[in-house]
């Protein structure tokens, strides 16, 4: 029993490190320009699927893939942002909510059109299997593990060392007061998109390398992504962090003792009586 | 006289839409109309709550499927006739509604688009794995269908049922209820300071945009015959939005304009095949960046302009 309960929460890490970057990039967007950025999760199948493009067509080793797709993703948000939302800044909330929407099918189209309709695995060839007790962990977990880690600590140090990261939070804190420091608004968005878009295509990669990439396992994921942020408080970076984590490892469990069927059905209940305990979130602050 | 010049289009189109099958030749145009008139009774409920409530639901889907398997599976296991079933889909729909509505409209803005959206998924999921009353993916076939499968009749009930909804949606827009209704959209606070019960309110646009939505899955899937839970996915809830947004947010014309735009529009960009999503999604982002009013708004605006200019030239 506790063994079980031990590889389940292993199980979960991995998977909530993936829900942690796609939520820090929603939270990111969120906290700092109020949109809804539903279209996070089908960009960033794009850069799994552009991974494994680069992969196997290509021949690039995946090391050297992983880097082009992440440059990529970042251009591709710097994108959407001049290109969809710049021109919905001033509209009310709901609009840019839309264009998102307008913009998922629209990546989602692309998807299809560029990668066709079949599941693609990214080939890591990473097949190892570690044993420690009665646990066994896969290589390939592990390394995501690590890797989300490591790309969250290089955000957080991004967000709150350098004099970039301190005009986003000045931004985010009060909008006014920043233009008024001098921070430049036009970029700050554009820095934003960049980043929240490249830690989404890791994540995007992770799940090709992990399980599969598909036509609509975007959406599912950036819904998930939205989940992790009511979990944790919308706009909260810490929040993200515990929520994702939780999310995963509470799915995982869920999976492995009740049904898997359900699993996302019993994510989404612990989400809901979150929101009904604390509205604002596990970490969030109250309004 | 104003009235009347007001209610003159209405006449207009019902007109227009009674003759409709008369005229259409293409047989795969009435089947399309008869889509789009279900529609219009999904996009008004839609547009109780996310048009004059202020809050965006992305569950009507959701209570579409409840609808349509709760009419089909009453029919199927007790046998009861296909009538009695269909008046029983929207009962049905809004004690979901009520238990549903009732924890996420404590919620606001984003955080009730999303607890919403769960609530679809979570739908979509039962509705794949509770095989053994559902059927699961493979969905249920051979639904019975109103006149041994008639479209025109079908046709017609659709659109009574659609106008008399679209009448009751303005009726209740007009109400001491839609004015609150409205206050709440503008200032929820100000309402709660007036001492007013903002959610019974809330909870009321929420129960009847959901009846609204399980009349229409039902009356889909006695047209169809067939129905499976990818049908009334998070997808068609987005469509259901875009009937309001497209349509106008928050007027009674604008969700009937608006649904025949979902469900034809798609149709027209048949002809581009696989870039049919990515033209889709272009028109959407393009028409609310640059129509955030949508066609009952701009309409409206052009007419408030030629009036304006026949009284300065005029007086």
């Amino acid at each position: 029993m506790l063994i079980e309960i031990l590889q389940q929460t292993i199980n979960g890490l991995a998977i909530g490190g993936v829900y942690v970057l796609i939520a820090l990039g929603l939270t990111t967007v969120f906290g700092i320009l109020g949109i809804a950025h539903f279209a996070h999760g089908s960009i960033s199948m794009f850069g799994g699927y552009l991974t494994y493009f680069l992969a196997t067509s290509q021949g690039l080793p995946v090391l050297a893939a992983i880097p082009v797709a992440l440059v990529a993703g970042i251009l591709l948000g710097m994108l959407v942002e001049i290109l969809a939302y710049r021109p919905v800044r001033n509209a009310n909330h709901i609009n840019a909510f839309i264009v998102a929407l307008g913009l998922t099918m629209m990546v989602e189209g692309i998807n299809l059109q560029l990668f066709g309709h079949e599941q693609v695995v990214i080939p890591t060839g990473l097949s190892r299997v570690f044993r420690l007790g009665g646990i066994t962990v896969p290589e390939l977990r592990l390394y995501v593990i690590v890797a989300a880690i490591v790309l969250v600590v290089a955000m957080m140090i991004f967000v709150e060392r350098t004099k970039t990261g301190q005009a986003i939070r000045a931004v985010a804190e009060n909008r006014d007061a920043a233009i008024l420091m001098g921070v430049n608004v036009r970029t700050i968005p554009l820095i934003v998109f960049g980043m929240s878009t490249a830690l989404g295509v890791a994540a995007g990669i992770m799940v090709g390398a992990l399980f599969a990439i598909a036509p609509g396992i975007g959406e599912g994921l950036v819904v998930k992504g939205f989940a992790v942020l009511i979990l944790g408080g919308l706009g909260s970076f810490p929040g993200a962090i515990l929520g994702g984590t939780v999310l995963g490892i509470t799915e995982s469990i869920a999976a492995g003792f009740i049904s898997s069927a359900y699993k996302d059905v019993i994510a989404f209940v612990v989400m809901i009586l979150v929101l009904l305990i604390r509205p604002q979130g596990l970490l969030g602050r109250a309004p | 006289m104003n009235r009347i010049l007001a209610l003159l289009p209405w006449l207009l189109a019902l007109a227009l839409l009674a003759v409709l099958p008369q005229v259409l030749t293409v047989k795969y145009y009435l089947h399309l109309s008869i889509l789009a008139l279900i529609w219009v009774i999904v996009a008004q409920g839609q547009n109780l709550i996310q048009g004059f409530t202020g809050y965006v639901s992305i569950v009507q889907a959701g209570f579409m499927g409840i609808g349509a398997y709760g009419s089909t599976l009453m029919g199927l296991n007790f046998q009861w006739p296909l009538w009695a079933t269909m008046i029983m889909a929207p009962l049905i729909t809004a004690l979901f509604a009520l238990a549903t509505g009732y924890p996420s409209l404590r919620v606001k803005g984003h955080y009730f688009a999303i607890v919403t959206l769960a609530f679809n998924l979570i739908i979509v999921i039962v509705l794949v794995n509770y095989s053994e009353l559902t059927k699961g993916e493979a969905g249920i076939s051979n639904i019975p269908k109103p006149w041994g499968g008639n479209r025109e009749a079908f046709y017609y009930l659709a659109l009574v049922l659609a106008a008399s909804l679209t009448l009751l949606a303005a009726l209740i827009a007009r109400s001491r209820v839609g004015e609150i209704l409205l206050a709440i959209r503008q200032n929820e606070d100000l309402v709660a300071a007036l001492g007013i019960a903002a959610w019974k309110y809330k909870l009321f646009a929420f129960v009847i945009s959901a009846m609204y939505a399980g009349l229409g899955g039902a009356l889909y899937a006695h047209f169809q015959g067939f129905i499976n839970p990818e049908i009334f996915g998070v997808a068609q809830s987005l469509d259901a939005i875009l009937a309001v947004i497209l349509g106008g947010s928050g007027t009674i014309a604008g969700p009937a304009i608006g649904a025949f735009l979902v469900v034809f529009l798609p149709e027209l960009l048949r002809f581009a095949d696989s870039f049919r999503l990515i033209l889709y999604g272009l028109i959407l982002v393009l028409a609310t960046i640059f129509m955030p009013i949508g066609i009952v708004g701009i309409a409206k605006a052009a007419f408030a302009r030629i009036i304006r200019r026949e009284v300065r030239h005029g007086g």
